[in-house]
């Protein structure tokens, strides 16, 4: 009964000493409250941060959304009338400052919401949002050339890879569909209607461009159709 | 010693009551009377007579063993038509050798005791083996018999007096044997005998067991005085105490493996025992172990010697005159007796234990006594009626010629000339003659056609609301057929295995109601863009292009459904599988449940799952025995591709187990629709497990698991605080011990259980297995500090069976708080907010290793041990007219889980459900009860009910269930089986997955087995020519969400199926 004993109490040793997993209060960082970067100069995580399906910006340290919870809209629970009981990835932008100071934390918000969910309306924000760094970074002496082609690298991952999605825009509390295929055209040879500095010199540097994707952009309808 | 002059007074009687037999035989019918049976002695010797004629046993150990079968196959249970074809073949050969007694294990009906001796003048030996290979004491199989227990002594006593009672009065009893070898079985520990010097515990435990049989022997000899007893003693070990003990035992009956020669064993049994002798067990195997191949000269010499030693060691021929006969080891070759229950297809050429004796294949160091082949008669292929036929072999021959002489007629130089004289070679040659034709058409099957089966089914099905718009035309009929092909294969004697091949011809659609093959060969519908035709394009835009529906209906029609084939070699065994049953390790070292068993091959079949796949290695001799490593890219069902590797060794008294198991990528789709896939992990544990006296055992257990997750990141919610924290490397270690010990002489357990976040193990060891009704909520993940205790409380034939569990987890799960972000116009703050974990995008999450406090407590009433109630195979072998569990459990769960996930077949991954499982307070009721009311006549009724949580979708909230299961059996040739549930899941995972109940369901079906096969274990398919009728019945409930789609958005009440069905096996 001896060597039992010592089992016994070798066992209960390893408890004791594998035992402090438990965690406290002084293990770990509290991250109740994160400031938002409001700088414009985007350091890219990863060759391939926020162009789908490169999930690399959820290691990625600057970004403050990392472990937050982004909902899309179908994640969003309900009350018994209907009223959403959390802020969806919209309601999050939303809230966002307006203008350059909030353009790198869109970026990591719609960078993130895409990782976590591979959808074109995602891949789509985050080509805005670099497009929008592009801009605020750029000026008539200085151009951000690896934000810029990093921007039209999103712009095509939304054709290469969510060729046919739709989003929707709240215009007047209206809900109307938009096609990704010609908006991402458009945002590509025209800019952003937000004015937007152009990725392209011309709207024949664009149509070009959009031609050397594999793509066709017909203006007279406004459509997009895949080369043959 | 009391029992001595009670022996003497019976002989008087007996003898007075067999000379009333014989003056009256004249008078009587022909052997429907019991026999009167008894011993004599005179100064020539002891005799046994019959009925007042001498009888000189020429016997055989008989059992009737089909190739596949094992010790479980009971002949009895099969039709009476069955039964006589059997015996008829078996013992018309046997008569017709001059056999006139069998000896058998199995203990064969009275009715069926009567029929051999009337049909073939064989008369048989009872044998209750009086709890040499465990007996059930007190509802509570024993393994290792307990001689000095005086519960067992009672229940043992009890349970062979029942046996003589019932055979007293059958025609055909030679005589009643108690035990086999059971002198060789004193394996009990005890605190009393353990504390004796080593070399005097067997002789004290042995006093036990001849102090019972005296016991015994006593009260049978008052209830049955017409036989006699004797024991079945290995060789004449404890020959003193038999002396001491059962000095007045009429015969003594010996297992004896001694060669060619009894050598002095007649001396000393004379100069000890005032008995004669009867051998229950001796002969030879007819395999060579040196030249690894059957070797019948030498079986053949060894029995003739001993059988002509027997002759003259009988009565009247001028020696100790104390033979009386014996039984040859045994009649026929029995393809299980190597590993029992593998390879039963097989004649193992495994040589299991040594005897120097046997100088024939005899090496040192070597093991030479085969055990499966010790017949003498070989197992050949089965006849016309279905009855595996017996291929003689030369000793039968020799034995023939021998038998039809008489020792107590022959005179002792005529029996002795003839035995001299008998042409070996001549017999030799007859015996080889016909082991070449058999072998010849044994060869022209190593890759052997063995069979199939052909399933055909019809199927009607309809939902209400379509019946109700259209009537009968919304029936929908589908049909289907489905070949089996079997093909084995032995291309040499260390290499067997086999395969088969399924066939599809029409699929039935069944679903929803039932789902098969993973929806093989169902057509599927495939969107095709193309160019437009020339007569298309002038309607569409230019560039525009069309798309096309095709349906693709011939996917994988004919596959490999299983594969099996192994090498045995010296060092090594090597086995690869596929789709074949595999057990779990978990009672050779793995105490974290590494390996899980994959025998649940129906519920694979269902999705067409092909698990277990792999290679097995698994070392024999030297620095490899204990070593086996497993490989596979799915080694038991839902298994990431991986190799595992697991070493045994003992160090003095304790046994220690190494393993690791190291993923080497990651499954890519579910195991079974929507079973979540597990991220590419390793884990490596070490196990020490210790066997003390008194039935105390200690167990204690280290595992490392998931270092890979070391640093990755996870949110944890605290006193209002969230927490970015980090997998350390403590997390990814855990601690097990467990400690079992008897309390009041009950078994009982305690457990501890310490897991870091990381520290993820495998399934956890049931106690009573697969057919365990617990619901403690025992859980393979990590993060939990867990204790547990049970008891298995026996009264009589009664168990109940408490246990408990706490469990808290060293980190909870995540509450839901959204994410917000100040909407400061120009600096953004953003509280991050937290939600439920998961676990493909965090290191762990809190799931059914959840904190729990869960009592149960189950009674079991089962008079019939060897029948364990919680076998898996228990609703076929029960042979108790009733037996029944019933039990229920209580569980708290006081927190939230986090998200579990599932596999979406949309996006081909894992997605989680998003919210996790709310606290609660579960409970659930069940019992089984198994009824015999005659042999071949079965019912069995299963109960449930309860309350309880799904397994994944929080929706819909915990279920209050009731079900009623149902199974009949009459004439072991009709089955009838169902249930009724109300408000209960779905058949399938995924229903209680996704929280999908119905409120009625009801399933029907009738079975008529046509071949004489029986009722048989649960298997997949193959055991039985049948034609069945099955319905299944599904209400919905029309406000239900989860079915709004199945019901035809809420308009169907129900949805009905009917299948006729067919199954051929040929």
């Amino acid at each position: 009964m001896k060597t039992a004993y010592q089992l016994v109490l070798l066992a209960f040793a390893a408890l004791v000493v594998t035992g402090c997993s438990e965690r406290d209060s002084n293990d770990g960082e509290v991250i109740d409250n994160i400031l938002l970067p409001t700088d414009v100069v985007l350091n890219l995580f990863c060759p391939d941060v926020g162009i789908n399906d490169e999930t690399c910006v959820l290691a990625d340290p600057e970004n403050p959304f990392s472990v937050t919870a982004i909902p899309e809209p179908d994640q969003v629970p309900e009350d018994d009338d209907g009223n959403p009981l959390l802020d969806d990835k919209f309601a999050l932008a939303a809230a966002l400052p307006q203008g350059p100071t909030g353009a790198k934390a869109r970026f990591y918000l719609w960078a993130t919401a895409l990782a976590r969910r591979q959808t074109g309306e995602n891949q789509w924000y985050t080509a805005r949002a670099l497009h929008e760094l592009y801009d605020a970074n750029s000026n008539l002496i200085f151009e951000d050339e690896l934000i810029k082609e990093h921007a039209k690298r999103a712009y095509r991952s939304v054709l290469d890879n969510f060729f046919g999605q739709v989003t929707f825009f709240n215009v007047f509390g209206e809900v109307i569909p938009v096609q990704l295929n010609e908006q991402t055209a458009r945002d590509v040879i025209y800019g952003p209607p937000e004015g937007f500095r152009p990725l392209v010199s011309s709207v024949l540097e664009g149509l070009a461009l959009i031609g050397e994707w594999g793509y066709t952009y017909n203006e007279q309808n406004d459509t997009l159709s895949k080369n043959q | 010693m009391a029992g001595i002059s009670f022996f003497k007074s019976i002989r008087k009687v007996i003898g007075l009551a067999a000379a009333v037999v014989v003056l009256s035989a004249p008078f009587a019918g022909q052997v429907h009377a019991a026999d009167f049976v008894t011993t004599v002695k005179d100064d020539s010797g002891w005799k046994l007579q019959v009925n007042g004629e001498d009888f000189y046993i020429k016997g055989v150990v008989w059992s009737y063993s089909p190739r596949g079968k094992n010790y479980s196959y009971n002949l009895w249970a099969e039709s009476d038509d069955f039964i006589r074809k059997v015996l008829d073949y078996e013992f018309g050969m046997m008569a017709a050798a001059g056999i006139n007694a069998n000896r058998s294990f199995t203990v064969i009906p009275p009715e069926w005791v009567e029929y051999i001796y009337r049909e073939h003048g064989i008369m048989s030996v009872i044998n209750p083996l009086m709890g040499r290979y465990g007996a059930s004491i007190g509802g509570k199989w024993v393994p290792f018999t307990d001689y000095s227990d005086e519960l067992t002594r009672a229940t043992l006593k009890t349970e062979v007096l029942e046996v003589i009672e019932k055979y007293k009065n059958t025609p055909g009893v030679l005589m009643f044997a108690l035990g086999n070898e059971s002198n060789y079985g004193l394996s009990w520990s005890s605190f009393e005998i353990e504390n004796l010097p080593e070399g005097e515990q067997n002789t004290a435990k042995a006093r036990y067991l001849y102090s019972l049989f005296a016991e015994v022997i006593e009260a049978g000899q008052k209830i049955a005085p017409n036989h006699p007893f004797t024991i079945v003693n290995g060789d004449i070990q404890y020959i003193d105490l038999i002396a001491e003990y059962l000095a007045d035992m009429p015969i003594l009956g010996t297992n004896v493996y001694r060669g060619k020669s009894f050598t002095s064993l007649w001396r000393d049994v004379d100069e000890k025992l005032d008995m004669p002798i009867v051998f229950f067990e001796f002969g030879s195997d007819a395999f060579n172990a040196r030249e690894m191949e059957e070797d019948q000269v030498a079986q053949a010499e060894i029995l003739k010697a001993q059988w002509q030693e027997m002759y003259n060691k009988a009565a009247g021929n001028g020696e100790e005159g104390n033979a009386i006969g014996g039984f040859v080891f045994e009649w026929r070759d029995e393809w299980w007796k190597y590993l029992q229950t593998e390879n039963l297809d097989v004649q193992d050429t495994n040589a299991s234990w040594s005897n120097q004796a046997y100088l024939f294949d005899w090496a040192e160091g070597e093991n030479n006594m085969n055990e499966e082949w010790f017949g003498i008669t070989a197992l050949g292929t089965k006849n016309a009626d279905g009855v595996y036929t017996a291929r003689q072999r030369m000793a039968y021959d020799v034995l023939a010629e021998i038998w039809h002489m008489d020792p107590y007629t022959y005179k002792k130089a005529a029996f002795n000339q003839e035995i001299n004289d008998l042409d070996m070679d001549l017999y030799a040659l007859k015996g080889e003659v016909r082991q070449l034709k058999a072998e010849s058409k044994e060869q022209k099957s190593r890759l052997r056609f063995e069979g199939g089966s052909l399933i055909g089914e019809l199927v009607v099905k309809g939902e209400e609301e379509s019946i109700r718009i259209d009537g009968e035309n919304a029936l929908e009929f589908e049909n289907g057929q489905m070949v089996f092909l079997d093909i084995g294969f032995n291309p040499n004697q260390k290499i067997e295995g086999q395969m088969s091949i399924n066939i599809l011809g029409n699929v039935a659609n069944k679903e929803p109601l039932e789902i098969a093959y993973g929806r093989r060969a169902l057509p599927v519908d495939l969107v095709v863009e193309r160019d437009p035709l020339p007569e298309e394009a002038e309607f569409l835009p230019p560039d525009a292009r069309v798309t096309d529906v095709v349906s693709f209906d011939d996917r994988e029609r004919i596959e490999i459904y299983d594969f099996n084939a192994k090498y045995e070699g010296d060092e090594w065994d090597i086995e690869a599988f596929y789709h074949t049953p595999r057990y779990h390790w978990m009672n050779e070292g793995d105490f974290f449940g590494l390996v899980r068993e994959t025998t649940d091959m129906a519920g694979q079949d269902i999705w067409n799952a092909k698990a277990p796949s792999g290679v097995e290695f698994a070392g024999k001799e030297g620095w490899g025995d204990g070593l086996k490593v497993l490989a596979g890219d799915e080694v038991f069902w839902g298994a990431n591709p991986k190799v595992i590797l697991k070493y045994s060794w003992n160090w003095g008294r304790t046994q220690f187990t190494f393993m690791h198991d190291e993923d080497i990528a990651r499954r890519g789709d579910s195991a079974s629709a929507t079973q979540a896939t597990e991220i590419q992990t390793r884990r490596t544990t070490l196990y020490a497990k210790r066997d003390f006296a008194a039935g105390w055992t200690l167990e204690v257990g280290g595992i490392f698991a998931s270092n890979e997750k070391i640093d990755d990141t996870f949110t944890r919610y605290e006193d209002g605080t969230i927490y970015l924290d980090q997998i350390k490397d403590e997390d990814t270690l855990g601690a097990r011990v467990k400690l079992t010990f008897p309390v009041f002489g009950h078994r009982t357990w305690i457990g501890g259980h310490y897991a870091g976040l990381v520290a993820d193990g495998g399934d956890v060891l049931r106690e009573f297995g697969i057919m365990d009704p617990t619901m403690i909520p025992y859980s393979q993940w990590g993060n939990k500090m867990e204790f547990d205790a049970g008891m298995n409380i026996t009264f009589g034939n009664i168990m109940l069976t408490p246990r408990v569990m706490y469990r808290e987890n060293l980190v909870d799960a995540n509450p839901s708080i959204p994410a917000e972000i100040n909407p400061n116009p120009n600096l953004g703050e953003l509280f991050p907010g937290i939600g439920p974990r998961n676990r493909d995008d965090d290191p762990f999450a809190v799931l059914d290793n959840r904190e729990a406090r869960s009592a149960e407590i189950f009674l079991t009433y089962d008079p019939t041990g060897e029948t364990f109630f919680y076998e898996w195979d228990n609703d076929y072998k029960e042979d108790a007219k009733f037996a029944f569990n019933l039990g229920g459990n209580y569980t708290e769960y006081p927190t939230a889980t986090d998200s579990f996930q599932f596999f979406s077949l949309l996006s081909n991954s894992n997605a989680a459900f998003g919210t996790g499982l709310p606290s609660e307070n579960v409970w659930s009721a069940s019992s089984r009860m198994v009824f015999n009311p005659t042999q071949r006549n079965k019912y069995i009724v299963q109960l449930k009910g309860g309350f309880q949580q799904s397994s994944g979708n929080a929706e819909g909230g915990s279920r209050e269930f009731y079900e009623l299961h149902g199974k009949v059996i009459l004439r072991n040739k009709h089955v009838i089986e169902g249930y009724f549930k109300k408000d209960a899941w779905g058949p399938y995972d995924f229903h209680r997955q996704f929280n999908v109940v119905f409120p009625e369901q009801f399933k029907l079906d009738y079975s008529v087995i046509l071949d004489g096969s029986g009722f048989q274990p649960r298997e997949t398919r193959g055991t039985g020519t049948r034609v069945g009728i099955r319905t299944l019945y599904r209400g919905y409930d029309p406000e239900d969400e989860m079915t709004f789609g199945e019901s035809q958005e809420g308009l169907s009440d129900y949805q009905f199926m009917t299948v006729f069905y067919v199954e051929y096996v040929f």
